[in-house]
């Protein structure tokens, strides 16, 4: 395995704001990668330097071994890349704009075969090619540019929360196609925080806030971080058996109902307690990077929007 | 009755400052202006031999408006009239469009058209503020000129006239917001018909009847389509005739009754002229980087191409008028070479002046296309482009490119039109040198502002379209106006422009040329290849 992108102790300053602040990132290849933080966290920051459309402050980083700033057109005939914010010309048509794109990344030597592709694409995601520019919707501006990513092969996948503006059946087409390029061996990094997006796709993930990375691993690591949620019909005659039950957390017992949350590396050790108790209406929730999530910034939240230093 | 007072103030409270700075701004030049025309044209003398030559060369007529003879307020009619006619009839459409089609274009007209106010109110209010506008500034002008010391009557025959043109434009901004699904549209064709009206008034007056005294002209019929034109048949301060104002007066009712239809069956958002249906697939041009530039740029080019072909045609097909004029009268031919220099021939100084003219539009153009970078950038498409294999520093050197290719186009169509024009002059084979070499001669000043533009773009981003228009302005003013109303020569000196060669007498001195042209080269060869180091600066 080589390693695609990697980062070390990334900086990232505009004027008194602090962006980045020793970001480390390694996206290995092949790896379809998710890249998650709250709003303002630095992901779209963290792209633009990985794509050389902006230049980082400090620290380092790489992609395919090179400087994506000082080679950052030669490393665009390997990548693809969809803004977070898609912006579209008013005067050209979504087909103008997908042809002139896979155009510049040089993708339409085999005309037939381009040809194609955009055309499945276009149904695939339900694209009117022939509508100006101004008239798209913004999830309509997004599938231009996921079209125009997607229909001309790359080795590295940059995606800037691709998916935020289109509706949810668009989003399992989405889904089929990263599906797709991961099968061919390309590479993803895919920024989000719609973890459920996250969880369904990816195989590692590194979670950021205020700039730092927190916690990097793949979905199963980070799954002992969690815990899982278990509920059951309750029988008031053994609220103390209940009770005793050990590694619970946040334990409720509510009109006929009981609720608590087991580490989820613990959750084998209490399923003889439940088959014991004979409990009925089970319900196991596996745990979701959610709660992950918010039992990362859950606390720290608040501080997080206003986070500037000096 | 009291919602319609709520959205009135509301546009007011909006405005204020902008109109505020419109409406006192054109009386302050009217004022000015006037004090201006007493000192340089005290003597009646003066003024008959000015009149006299504008009516003999008539271009001159197109700039300035209707010759009434020679007392003071019809004097300065006929020189400022059609300016502020102008002015208002720019603060009248982009008003109407501010406050209809840019609304709606930005959904805040539709939170408006789901409360009890409804579709037409909005409207109604738009129509109400804009007449108060007009009303507020016919009145400052009028006593701009009584200020001055002009009779009362004819100073209110005046405002009510410019009031009149404006209201007329009002109607129209409101029927193009109508007609078109953006405001930049909207703009786009009001102010098109706002010069288109000017023009035409200019064309009415140089193609009029002058009488036997060379101090009158009748205008000929193009003046009868012109809001601009029914204005000057008021003949304020002669006349006095308000009449010929009933009929932008009837065209401005009509226009908004039918606004009135047009608001009540279509949809919100939706507008007459709908999108049709484009392409699906790219043409040949959008192959490349380069290519993206062109097509950008094609629509910017064609407006001020047609600017500069007009004046090419005029330059030479009016020095065959100053040709008869020079030999039906040698008297007009002695006032014209005290007024424009000794050196030059009547009509190589005309050619001169005219090219100059050229010159700035192809300016315009090229700054536009600097200023085109800037909005694909700030816009976000530049980004699209830029995460393919584009390198940063080509993407830019393509606008510088495009930018000097855009230059050539509009000065080469300008010279072309002008040997088309010349058909007619006496001695055609040697004005085709002199049109080549008048319109070649503005190839450096517009580097200088194209480099000026991108040096701009390239370390203050965020200034590139407030420093590239500004800069243009103030240089076009200080470079055609500068001599005339004798500003400093180191003031002058500064426009690009007053540094043009000038063909004249068979010898031209291309050392200011050759130096703006190394000025020019040196700031877009910099701005290009700071890029190399230069982030994206989107956003702002
Ligand atoms: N051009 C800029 N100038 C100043 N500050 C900026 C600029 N770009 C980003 N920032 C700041 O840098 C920080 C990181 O922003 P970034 O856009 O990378 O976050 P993000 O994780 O992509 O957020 P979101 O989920 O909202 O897209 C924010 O505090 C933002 O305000
Ligand atoms: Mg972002």
């Amino acid at each position: 395995m080589t390693t695609v992108i990697s980062t070390r102790g990334l900086q990232k300053h505009f004027g008194r704001t602090i962006a980045l602040d020793g970001l480390d990132l390694t996206v290995e290849s092949g790896e379809i990668h998710g890249f998650l933080g709250p709003n303002g966290a630095g992901k779209t920051t963290t792209l633009r330097i990985l794509l050389g459309l902006a230049r980082a402050s400090g620290g380092e980083a790489t992609i395919f071994g090179r400087d994506p700033w000082t080679e950052a057109a030669d490393l665009h005939r390997r990548i693809a890349y969809v803004p977070g914010d898609v912006s579209i010309w008013p005067n050209l048509t979504g087909g103008e704009a997908i042809d002139l794109l896979s155009r510049l990344r040089g993708g339409t030597t085999d005309k037939a075969a381009y040809r194609k592709q955009k055309e499945r694409l276009c149904q695939v995601f339900q694209f009117d090619p022939r509508k100006k520019g101004r008239a798209y919707s913004k999830g309509n501006r997004q599938k231009v540019a996921l079209i125009a990513a997607f229909a001309t092969p790359a080795e590295l996948y940059l995606l800037d929360e691709p998916t935020s503006g289109i509706d949810p059946l668009m989003e399992q087409m989405f889904n089929r196609e990263i599906d797709q390029i991961a099968g061919d061996g390309s590479t993803v990094l895919l920024s989000s925080h719609i973890l459920s997006e996250v969880e369904e796709l990816c195989d590692r993930v590194s979670i950021i806030r205020a700039g730092r990375t927190v916690e990097s691993g793949t979905l199963a690591e980070l799954r002992h971080l969690t815990r899982t949620e278990i509920a059951f019909v309750h029988d008031p005659a053994r609220e103390a058996a209940v009770t005793a039950i050990p590694d619970t957390h946040d334990l409720v017992i509510d009109s006929g109902r009981v609720r608590f949350t087991v580490d989820s590396d613990r959750v084998a050790g209490v399923l003889p307690e439940l088959a014991r108790l004979e409990v009925r209406g089970l319900t196991v929730a596996p745990p979701s990077l959610e709660d992950l999530f918010l039992r990362h910034y859950g606390d720290e939240l608040a501080p997080v929007e206003v986070e500037v230093r000096a | 009755m009291t919602r319609l007072v709520v959205l009135l103030r509301q546009r007011i409270r909006r405005d204020r400052l902008q109109l505020a700075l419109w409406i006192v701004g054109t009386a302050l030049l009217a004022y000015a202006s006037i004090t201006a025309v007493y000192d340089t044209y005290g003597e009646e003398q003066d003024r008959r031999e000015i009149l006299g030559v504008a009516i003999a060369t008539r271009t001159i007529l197109v700039f300035r408006g209707t010759p009434n003879g020679v007392d003071d307020g019809a004097f300065a009619f006929f020189l400022l009239f059609a300016w502020l006619a102008l002015m208002g009839g720019l603060m009248s459409t982009f008003l109407a469009v501010r406050h209809t089609r840019a609304e709606e274009e930005q959904g805040r007209a539709e939170s408006i058209a789901a409360t009890p106010a409804g579709r037409i109110l909005p409207t109604t209010a738009t129509v109400v503020h804009g007449v108060l506008a007009n009303v507020a500034l016919g009145l400052l002008i009028a006593l701009a000129l009584i200020a001055n010391g002009l009779d009362a009557t004819g100073s209110f025959v005046w405002g009510a006239a410019i009031m009149v043109s404006g209201i007329a434009f009002l109607a129209f901004g409101l029927f193009a917001a109508q007609l078109f699904r953006t405001s930049r549209g909207a703009n786009g064709i009001s102010v098109a018909f706002v010069l288109a009206a000017y023009l035409l008034r200019g064309i009415g007056d140089a193609a009029g009847t002058p009488s036997d005294d060379l101090l009158q002209v009748t205008p000929a019929w193009p003046s009868w389509l012109s809001p601009i034109g029914y204005g000057q048949f008021t003949g304020a301060f002669v006349e006095n005739d308000l009449t010929p104002l009933l009929i932008p007066l009837a065209f401005a009712a009509a226009l908004i009754a039918l606004v009135f239809g047009l608001q009540a069956v279509r949809d919100q958002g939706a507008s007459l002229i709908a999108g049709r249906a484009g392409r699906a697939t790219a043409g040949p041009v959008l192959s490349s980087s380069f290519g993206l530039v062109w097509r950008l740029n094609t629509s910017i080019l064609l407006s001020w191409t047609a600017g500069a072909v007009a004046t090419g045609l005029l330059a030479t097909s009016l020095s065959s008028v100053v040709d008869q004029a020079a030999t039906d009268a040698p008297q007009v031919l002695e006032t014209l070479r005290r007024a424009i220099g000794s050196e030059a021939s009547i009509e190589e100084a005309f050619v001169a002046v005219f090219y100059g003219i050229v010159g700035v539009l192809a300016a315009c153009c090229a700054i536009q296309v600097g200023i085109r970078a800037r909005q694909e950038e700030a816009h976000g498409t530049a980004e699209l482009v830029l995460g393919t294999p584009v390198p940063r520093v080509r993407w830019l050197l393509e606008y510088w490119i495009v930018g000097t290719i855009v230059i050539v186009i509009v000065l080469a169509a300008a010279a072309l039109a002008g040997i088309a024009g010349a058909g007619s002059a006496s001695d055609p084979e040697s004005l085709i040198p002199n049109v080549f070499e008048a319109a070649a001669a503005q190839l450096p000043a517009c580097l200088v502002f194209l480099g000026l533009t991108l040096l701009v773009f390239a370390f203050l981003p965020r200034a590139t379209i407030p420093v590239g228009w500004t800069a243009v302005g103030v240089a076009a003013i200080l470079g055609t106006w500068g001599p005339i109303l004798q500003f400093p020569e180191w003031l002058v000196d500064l426009s690009p422009f007053a540094h043009s060669p000038v063909p004249a007498g068979g010898e031209t001195d291309w050392t200011g040329g050759f130096w703006m042209l190394a000025i020019g080269l040196a700031a877009g060869a910099a701005a290009v290849w700071s890029m190399r180091r230069r982030e994206l600066a989107s956003g702002g």
